[in-house]
């Protein structure tokens, strides 16, 4: 019955990453508390047993240090001290009054008893108080048996009410807000913590939630009537205690108990943030963070939680070979692998292959194998990078980790919307920006990156002054303690790409500290770095050059390959999960699997290999990418040398060792690549792609697929239409 | 003395031939009703469905129906409409034309017999759409 | 003794049909049987007994299979049903007495506006011991929460009620109804249009069900 921040609490100095975890948070209350040095330790007392703190821990923190769980609604260690909920309430001995255990700060020799007599009465006050207000609609109420309200009231509440007139009409209703498609309101159920509020302000950076009246008339809201469009706005569902924010794609679709959790990884951005992904006969409901203080803490972009419905549209359930008369037309297997197996033997080895945004390290490496068996060197990432720099690890990696950039003191964006491109690295840039005197500066267009930073312009030149140390900036980067230079990966596409890569990357070896390497690029496609760790060469035109007969489109939807570019007979296969530009344009689509289908292992942009883990069966058809290969190439007459995962993955191994150990990051060297400094960066102006919320949601086939994304733009494009109608009537 | 003899018993068969309405029917009515009894009539239900009380007979069997002419032999226990159900099954001694709890809902559907092995007999089919949508190819070959 | 009331109670003891000479001729009791083993103390011996090897007990038996006695008795014993009142009910024209709380066959409940109780809260798919009940639910278009598949596997449920009393707006309930045997296995899986017209049937019959016991809940 204990909930997940409460067991957090109680495990906080139990584990190491716990003990990393709780030395990364900084809360606003604990930076003015802890002192610079290494203070002397306290000793309190909780239940009479002692207990070593540093000074300045709160009750709350060290009764969790000998496992002592004291029930708490507005606390969360991962925002500030509000300490209005009062469920926290110890007593403390010779206090007059109980004290709230989250916001006062323990004393020397401290009796602190949080079973005692007053405790509990204080506790079943709060909770009296609490329900007085709050709808017994708990048989309708999505958080219904993830409730933090409803666990506690069943463990600190009083075990009867003193409520009796059913016929009482004054309990507190408030009107529901609508605050955009993805998060469902239903106030009367508001219990006043005021996460969602800090959470939006301290790690969003959006002042848009707030609270209006007080006491009984006290309302969380937005005050005029707007929408709460942000690209994180899904954790304060996770946040809030009680049903009163709830997941509107979700709702009234699943209980927690019926539904089964699968540990796994997103991989609709390049962050590789951990999931848990919710099943239920078969489908994938819901997807929910899992922490990790690497990568994704414990929060989870929107488009991460709430594409999902995507995996269920679109989908490729049948093998599919067009027909003579031009027509796509689903058949067996045996049919659509003798088709692909007749196209590759009349192609005599003028095969190439095109590794898009979504395909897993197994179907990479699979592919690549299977192509090179069949006389072909041609495999390519669909998007593109630097000629010549895929050798170096460093030349792609976010090198200063997800994590360590919230250590960074001086951060320069070239050609990059971490906002849009990577939120959760962008929470960690504004956690750093708020608690560690960040000084961000970015060159391209003009961008909210919900913190204020410095926009050096959008001339690609100027990566040239600040790298020269010419620009005014390039001061504040060298006098800083931990600077970083993050590039976009897009911005890599341009015909310059290699020159800014160089110039950056030269003049990261004069930022570089000990442990410390600056050189970052913040890729976009979750199996980018895998594909060039294993040996893909980038972009998709290294593919078309090659002019191949028979062409592999894996997971390849960007539409960067067109039949236009192609020779008039290549033979097109497409292998993915859903129908979107690849399938479209494909001879032979063979229906493979979605991330949350199958066992694969994805890249993120810092280089951390981890593993998703199929939650659900692929639909129809449809089998593991990997396996259709694994299949073809028995087909083609050359079998590929693995049977099963394991076997595949000790290929895998031998390719890249260090892809195999999940979870773990393999430090890169310096970056830089030979033989590129020549080139000279060109003018013109930087773009970035995303750079406004409408174009956060669709960025791959699985959120273009999804119903709810669309309703994300729709209602984007709606509040924008409904300010300007604003404005030109207050003109 | 008539008891005695089990004249009674004579007579008694004479009144149920007699209320039966002749030999023929008598010998109809317990051809088809497997017993001939002699009792009140407590009422007739929209179906045509005659209830029958006589408390001589032991509990159990003091209350009976006549299925509805139309049926014949093709009589079922599930022909019971909801509304005598509780009467019929000595649940409640109120027959539902004196008993004024019993709601009248203008959605309350008509009552049908256990439809098992006819025609249109319950088959069970999904009430939710398909899980997956697949993709649909349209555009052809550029 | 009046004919017929010799013949009622041939059934209950046969001597009596034939006066005191034929209980004499028909009772073999003059010998006690004899135990075959010898049983101690304390002990009673319930096998068969050894019969008796007495020449006026072999003739007493001998005479009671030649004029087949047995069989005799036995048609007595069947002739005296004809007339007597039988002891069974004669179904379907009559039908026992059932309890308002009986659980027969399951049924949604609609309000009495015909909107449909069930919420899709699914506690009663969270209790149910025989995991016959699974529940589907989305938002309806006018934002309620319903369900979209209500199906129990008539075949797997148990009939405990744990459902209707799980339910806490009395819509999914156990009704009076038994009598819903089917020829196919399938029929017996009940989707939620199934159960809903259940209710619409049986909700006179239910609600007064509900109404006798209220005073329990």
């Amino acid at each position: 019955m204990i909930r997940a921040p409460l067991v957090k609490a109680l495990g906080a100095l139990g584990s190491p990453t716990h003990q990393m975890a709780s030395r990364a948070v900084r809360t606003s209350a604990m930076v003015a508390q802890t002192p610079a040095k290494a203070p002397e330790k306290i000793e309190v007392f909780v239940d009479d047993i002692p207990v070593q703190v540093v000074p300045g821990t709160t009750v709350l923190q060290a009764a969790a240090q000998i496992g002592v769980e004291i029930p708490r609604f507005c606390y969360h260690e991962r925002l500030a001290v509000a300490g209005n909920c009062r469920m926290c309430l110890v007593e403390v001995e010779k206090s007059p009054k109980p004290v709230a255990a989250c916001a006062m700060p323990v004393m020397k020799g401290w009796r602190i008893k949080t079973n005692s007599d007053l405790t509990r009465k204080a506790r079943e006050g709060v909770m009296e108080f609490l329900l007085m207000n709050h709808p017994l609609d708990c048989p309708i109420c999505d958080q219904g048996g993830e409730c933090d309200l409803q666990d506690q009231a069943m463990a600190f509440g009083s075990d009867r009410s003193r409520f009796t007139d059913i016929n009482y009409t004054g309990k507190r209703a408030v009107e529901d807000k609508d605050i955009g498609p993805l998060v469902k309101t239903i106030m009367t159920r508001c219990i006043h913590c005021t996460r969602c509020v800090r959470f939006a302000s301290e790690i969003a950076g959006v002042d848009d939630l707030g609270t209006t009246g007080r006491g009984n008339d006290m309302q969380i809201g937005t005050y005029v009537e707007k929408l709460f469009l942000t690209e994180l706005s899904g954790n304060v569902i996770d946040l809030c205690p009680v049903g009163a924010l709830t997941n509107k794609p979700y709702s009234f679709v699943a209980r927690p108990w019926e539904i089964r959790k699968v540990s796994s990884i997103d991989v609709l951005d390049a962050v590789g943030s951990n999931i848990v992904v919710s099943t239920r006969t078969n489908e994938v409901l819901r997807i929910l963070p899992r922490e990790n203080e690497d990568v994704n803490e414990e929060w989870l972009a929107d488009k991460s939680r709430f594409a999902c419905d995507g995996l269920k549209r679109q989908r490729l359930v049948a093998p599919m070979v067009r027909m003579p008369n031009g027509e796509l037309q689903a058949v067996e297997w045996e049919g659509a692998l003798i088709a692909v197996a007749k196209a590759i033997k009349a192609a005599g080895g003028q095969i190439a292959g095109i590794s898009g945004q979504l395909a897993d390290l197994e179907a990479q490496v699979a592919l690549k194998d299977l192509l090179n068996r069949l006389g072909s060197e041609v495999v390519a990432t669909e998007q593109g990078f630097i000629a010549g720099g895929t050798d170096n690890r460093a030349n792609y990696l976010l090198n200063s980790t997800i994590a360590g950039l919230e250590e960074a003191d001086a951060v320069l964006l070239v050609g990059t919307n971490p906002r849009y491109e990577a939120p959760l690295v962008n929470t960690r840039l504004r956690k750093a920006y708020v608690h560690n005197e960040l000084q961000i500066a970015s060159i391209g267009p003009k961008i909210d990156l919900s913190y204020d930073h410095e926009n050096l312009g959008a001339d690609a030149a100027l990566v040239k002054d600040v790298c020269s140390g010419a620009h005014a900036f390039s001061k504040v980067l060298e006098g800083a303690k931990k600077p970083a230079i993050i590039i976009g990966a897009d911005l890599l596409e341009r015909a310059d790409g290699a020159a800014i890569h160089a110039t950056v990357a030269e003049y990261c070896k004069k930022l570089k500290k000990p442990n410390w390497n600056p050189f970052n690029v913040l890729q976009t496609n979750a199996a980018q770095v895998g594909a060039l760790d294993v040996g893909y060469k980038a972009g998709a035109q290294t593919a078309v050059k090659a002019q191949p007969k028979v062409l592999f489109l894996l997971n390849a939807d960007a539409g960067k390959v067109t039949r236009e570019q192609l020779p008039k007979d290549c033979f097109v296969v497409y292998i993915g999960s859903h129908g979107d530009n690849g399938a479209s344009i494909a001879d032979a689509v063979l229906p493979g699997a979605a991330y949350t289908e199958k066992q694969g292992i994805y890249v993120n942009t810092e280089g951390r290999p981890q593993q998703t883990l199929p939650g659900v069966s692929p639909p129809g058809m449809a089998r593991e990418d990997w396996k259709i290969l694994r299949a073809l190439s028995e087909v083609v007459g050359k079998p590929l040398p693995y049977d099963n995962l394991d076997e595949l993955r000790n290929r895998l191994e031998d390719v890249a060792p260090h892809l195999t150990r999940l979870g773990q990051l393999e430090p890169a060297g310096d970056a830089g690549a030979a033989g590129t400094i020549s080139k000279s960066i060109g003018g013109g102006a930087i773009d970035i792609k995303l750079k406004e919320l409408r174009d956060y949601f669709m960025t791959d086939a699985i959120s273009r697929a999804s119903p709810t994304m669309a309703k994300c733009i729709s209602a984007v494009n709606k509040q924008q239409r409904e300010n300007e109608a604003k404005q030109s009537v207050a003109i | 003395m008539a008891k005695f003899l089990g004249i009674n018993r004579l007579t008694k068969l004479f009144q149920m031939v007699r209320e039966a309405g002749g030999l023929k029917q008598a010998y109809l009515k317990l051809y088809r009703n497997d017993d001939l009894k002699i009792g009140t009539l407590v009422g007739i239900d929209k179906y045509g469905n005659k209830y029958f009380e006589n408390p001589y007979y032991f509990y159990g069997r003091n209350r009976w129906i006549e299925f509805a002419p139309h049926v014949n032999m093709d009589y079922d226990g599930s022909m019971i409409p909801a509304e005598w159900y509780g009467w019929m099954h000595y649940k409640t001694d109120l027959p539902p034309i004196r008993d004024g709890c019993r709601p009248k809902y203008k959605w309350i559907a008509d009552h049908s017999e256990n439809l098992s092995g006819t025609k249109e007999a319950y088959y069970p089919y999904s009430t939710t759409p398909n899980k997956v949508e697949a993709w649909e190819p349209k555009a052809k070959k550029q | 003794m009046s004919l017929t009331m010799r013949i009622f109670t041939a059934s209950r003891n046969g001597q009596r049909l034939f006066g005191s000479h034929g209980a004499r001729l028909l009772a073999a009791q003059r010998a006690e049987p004899k135990d075959i083993v010898e049983v101690p103390k304390g002990y009673v011996y319930v096998n068969n007994k050894e019969l008796s090897m007495e020449f006026a007990d072999i003739t007493d038996r001998a005479a009671s299979t030649m004029f087949f006695g047995e069989l005799l008795r036995g048609f007595a014993v069947t002739l005296a049903h004809i007339f007597k009142e039988p002891a069974t009910i004669n179904y379907p024209f009559e039908k026992g007495p059932l309890s308002p709380r009986f659980r027969g066959e399951h049924a949604l409940r609609r309000y009495p506006s015909g909107e449909e109780r069930c919420i899709a809260c699914k506690l009663c798919e969270a209790i149910c011991p025989a995991q016959a009940i699974t529940i589907e639910a989305e938002e309806r278009a006018d934002g309620s929460r319903r369900t979209t598949r209500y199906d129990i596997d008539m075949t797997k449920c148990i009939y405990c009620g744990f459902c209707q009393e799980a339910c806490p707006v009395d819509a999914i309930v156990e009704g009076p109804n038994f009598e819903f045997s089917t020829e196919t296995h399938e029929e017996l899986l009940y989707n939620k249009e199934k159960l809903l017209c259940n209710g619409d049937k049986w909700e006179s019959e239910i609600a007064s069900n509900l109404q006798a016991d209220h005073l329990y809940r």
